[in-house]
Parts: structure tokens; sequence; C-alpha cells
């Protein structure tokens, strides 16, 4: 395979890019002074050698625990549960929230081979059966998935004295968390429903 | 028209082959004014088309583009009584099942949502049950049971609210079409593998997601060895009785026709109170096979269901077949896909 095909390969494998967008980008970086491809080629050889999950929460970090969990100011007895950890930023962007994140790492989906043991619940309800903990909210999309996994965490917790909450439908059914907007995710977050 | 309210064929055929032979797509436009019930819904116009190249659909109602097609069903109420609708009596429970959900789905946004979210996660438990084989764990298949729980306890209440609304209407219309036994219906709830339950009318859709919860509990490890799930509302049955007899196995064919168009009555009555619309009514050849009393009762029912029902269309292959007296009926023919008044001049 020439160097060519071998890039346009990789970039064929990211989501939303087909063969003909990988062979442009391709073309457009070899015409590129030749810096440009080595910056590139040097940041994702960065993200990988650096960024892990948060020991804590399983966001993504450098550090073994992420700037949110270490965060003296937030309230570590409210947590916020997300499917993926891009979610954080759109909730940190709405700038309403001031409690820490679990970051489940997905939803359950057994069509896409996804079951509670990928996910990471069972270290929620470790952080949760640890103690202080007052409220979970789960704010998992609001797709079929969504809200299986969030029932299904919801049970997980039902045994432990605490409130088990679920965002309001302010998204759209079907839209994912972190293409709302800012006013959205906060109407959702403040009008959020203790589940029974 | 009765595509324009389903948005799909009545008789089940796939958008494609509907296209006519040549033609790179359809389109058909229905405009409805409703009256009856106050406030009614403003006149509303839905358009629906579909292109053979891209295979889509395309709906606007009252010219805006609705988010989804689920939005769009119900817009236009009609009600359609084929000859193969006898089949949803004499036939198994899946296509009472599918009657129930069109029934309910087009006249409670709730029964809708909750259909729609039990569907995907039955897919999905049965998926993880077929998945144990390569080491995925009972955990997976659990998991849905909660969803399922949640939405499958209302599919259970609302059927059997509905039950309970119209069996003595469905007792009332089969005796005026001339039927001498008391007809009756019930609804059999799948609650456990092995046996049926009728639904307590009495019990909240909280207690039943708990009687589901703990079915599909008590039942998932034979699941695991069925690779399905063997109890909810996917399985459930309307038994439509006679003289206390299964229509099913002791109905004449005649008996079950009238019981089907009987329960298409009861739909037109249902959307009529959901919609607050009287719906058309569609009647494909109808009297096949029923004698010219029952055939005459029928267009009496029809006609003095008050505002139950709104315009009514029958469609018979030859003119023989309506009942002689029946005059005051507006007819048209239709030859070669023109309609056509029976003078001619329209
Ligand atoms: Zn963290």
């Amino acid at each position: 395979m020439s160097a060519i095909d071998e890039l346009s390969a990789e970039f064929a494998k990211l989501p939303g890019i087909g063969r003909k967008t990988a062979l442009r980008l391709t073309y457009y970086l070899l015409k590129r002074p030749p810096e440009q491809g080595r910056r590139l080629a040097a940041a994702l050889v960065t993200v990988a050698d650096r960024v892990r999950t948060c020991e804590q929460c399983y966001n993504l970090t450098e550090d073994p625990v992420c700037s949110i969990c270490r965060d003296g100011r937030r309230e570590p007895s409210l947590i916020c549960a997300v499917e993926e950890a891009a979610d954080i930023g759109a909730i940190e962007r709405a700038g309403e929230f001031r409690g820490v994140y679990h970051v489940l790492g997905g939803r359950l989906s057994p069509l896409d081979g996804v079951g509670p043991d990928d996910l990471t619940v069972s270290q929620l309800v470790a952080r949760v059966a640890a103690g202080a903990v007052r409220e979970v909210i789960l704010a998992t999309n609001p797709s079929l998935e969504g809200e299986a996994t969030a029932l299904y965490v919801q049970r997980q917790l039902a045994g432990y004295p605490l409130t088990v909450s679920r965002i309001a439908r302010g998204i759209p059914v079907g839209g994912d968390l972190e293409y709302a907007d800012g006013v959205t995710i906060a109407q959702a977050l403040s009008a959020r429903r203790e589940m029974r | 028209m009765a595509y324009l309210h389903l948005l799909r064929s009545v008789r089940g055929a796939r958008d494609a082959d509907v296209v006519r032979f040549g033609e790179a797509g359809w389109h058909i436009r229905g405009e409805a004014s409703f009256g009856g019930i106050v406030p009614a819904p403003a006149a509303r116009v839905v358009a629906l088309g579909f292109e053979r190249g891209s295979r889509r659909k395309r709906v606007t109602v009252a010219g805006a583009i609705p988010r989804r097609l689920s939005d769009a069903l119900g817009a236009v109420p009609s009600v359609t009584f084929a000859p193969v609708d006898a089949e949803m009596v004499r036939g198994g429970p899946a296509a009472r099942r599918r009657y129930l959900d069109v029934t309910l789905a087009t006249t409670s946004r709730r029964y809708l949502t909750a259909l729609q979210a039990y569907r995907g996660g039955l897919l999905q438990r049965n998926t993880a049950l077929r998945s144990l084989a390569r080491g995925a764990g009972e955990a997976a298949a659990a998991a849905w049971e909660p969803l399922l729980a949640e939405s499958g306890a209302v599919l259970w209440a609302e059927r059997a609210a509905w039950v309970v609304r119209w069996g003595p209407e469905l007792a009332r219309i089969s005796a005026a079409i001339g039927e001498r036994g008391v007809v009756e219906m019930r609804h059999a709830m799948r609650y456990s593998a092995a046996s049926d339950g009728v639904c307590d009318e009495a019990a909240s859709p909280a207690e039943l997601a708990g009687v589901l919860a703990a079915a599909l509990e008590a039942g998932r490890a034979g699941d695991v060895r069925h690779g399905a799930t063997r109890v909810g509302p996917h399985r459930d049955d309307l038994i439509l009785t006679l003289g206390g007899r299964d229509m099913r196995t002791y109905g004449s064919a005649g008996q079950q026709r009238t019981a089907a168009i009987a329960l298409r009555i009861l739909e037109a009555g249902t959307l009529r109170l959901g919609t607050g619309a009287a719906p058309v009514l569609l009647f494909d050849d109808p009297f096949a096979e029923l004698d010219e009393g029952r055939a005459r009762a029928i267009l009496d029912v029809l006609g003095g269901g008050g505002d139950t029902v709104g315009q009514v269309i029958l469609a018979v292959p030859r003119a023989a077949d309506i009942p002689l007296g029946l005059t005051r009926l507006e007819r048209c023919a239709i030859a070669d896909g023109v309609v056509r008044g029976e003078d001619g001049d329209s």
C-alpha cells in the first residue's frame, strides 16, 4: 500500500468521513507545507500517549484525576452521569452545573454489542457505596438506548439512600446532548425529575 | 384516503410497489375538514409523496414537514375494511394485536410512544438473549427489562381500558347486524410463558410494570433457551367470543366477516373520540359471503351511527352486489383509474 493510500485509509476510519473525503483530506495536506503535516502527526501522538481516563469519573484527562474532580469548589455529593466524555463539555458550556461527573462510557445496546459490563455502572455504584453522594442525575441521551441505560442505572442504585433524578425532556427526543445548546441543557438540568 | 391516514398502504404493499409502472414516484394530497365535537381540529391538508429513486417518503401536514413520520399519523382519520380483514377474526393473534396497536397508537400519543419504546427494547433484549452463547452474560438481557416493564405496562393498561370501554359497543353493533348470540371480547394478557391472564381493570401502570418486570425475570432463563422473549404485550391476544365460544374456531365465515366489520366500526368510534373528527370509512367489498339481510343491517348501522362515522365509501366489484333498495347511495364507477359519476358527467 502506498503512503497516500495508507493515510487516506486511516482518515476513512473516522466517523462521518467516506473514501472520497479521505482522499480529499490527504491531497489537501500534501499541498500544504510539510510542517503542517508534521504538527498534525505530533498532536495525534501526544493525544495517544498522554490522554487517559480519570480514575474517579472516567472523564478524559492528562492527569490521574481530572481537573473537575480536583476542583475544591465543586460539590462532590452531586454526580451527573453522562454517556460520553464529550457530553461533559456540553454541560460545562451551559455553566449551570456545580457538581461532578461520571462517564458511563456509552449506552446499553446489544445490537451494537454493548452490555452493562461494557459500561462503568458498577464503578458508579462503588462511588455511591463509598458514601457522601446525595444525588445522581442521569443525563443520558433521550434515545431508546439512553432511556434504557438510565432505568438500568436507577435500578442498580435503588438500595442506596440518595435521590436519583433524570434530566427533563428539554432535549429533543433522539437528539444528542453533545449537540444541544447551553440554554436547553440548563433548563433540562434544573427541571430534572426524581425517578421512582 | 387510507394511505394518508396510516402513511402506508392498507394492503401492506411496499411503497415502491404502489408506483405505477414507468413513473418516478407518486404523490397524493388530502384535505380534511372536521365536523362534530367542539373544538374540532382545523382543516388540515396532508400531502404524501414517494420517490422511487431515493426510496424516500415525504409528508407535509398543513404545509409543514413533521419532525418524524409518526407525528403525521392520524392527521386525516380514516378506517378501511378489506375482505382480508376476516383473517383478523379467523387467524392467529398477530393480526388482532396489530388491530389494537393501530387503533390505539393513532388515538393515544402515550400509547404510540410506549409502543415504539417497547418494540425497540424487545429487539434489544432478544438480541442480548441470542448473544449469550458468545458469553455476553444474562445481565445484558436483564438490563433492558426495566424499560420493557415501563413501556409494556402502558400497552397493557390502555388495551385493557379499551376493551372495557368498547366491549358493550361490540355487543350492540353485532346484535344490530343480526348476530343472535352475544359477541364479547377479552384482552388476554401474556404474563407467564405458560398461560394468559386477564388484566385487572383497577391495576395501575405501576402495578402492571411490577407484574411484567417479575414475569420477564422469571422467564429469563427459559427465554435464553428459546432465544426470544416469551412474555409481554407482544404475545397478547384479543379473544372474540360468540355465545361464549371462540369465534376463531367456532364462527362461520359470515360471522367472522361480520365481527371484522364490527371491529372496524369500533376503530372508527375510537378515532372519533380520540381525534374529535368522524373518520371516513372505506369498505372494500364488504358484502361478499353475506346474505342480503346482514348487508342491509350493516348499512343501517353505518347510517344510524349518528356522528360516529363520517363519510362512508363502499367499493364493490359489481353494481349488483349492492343490496336492492339502497337507492339513496351516490354511485361512481371506476374504470382505468378514472372515477366517473354514474351518469358519466363527472
Ligand atoms: Zn474526574
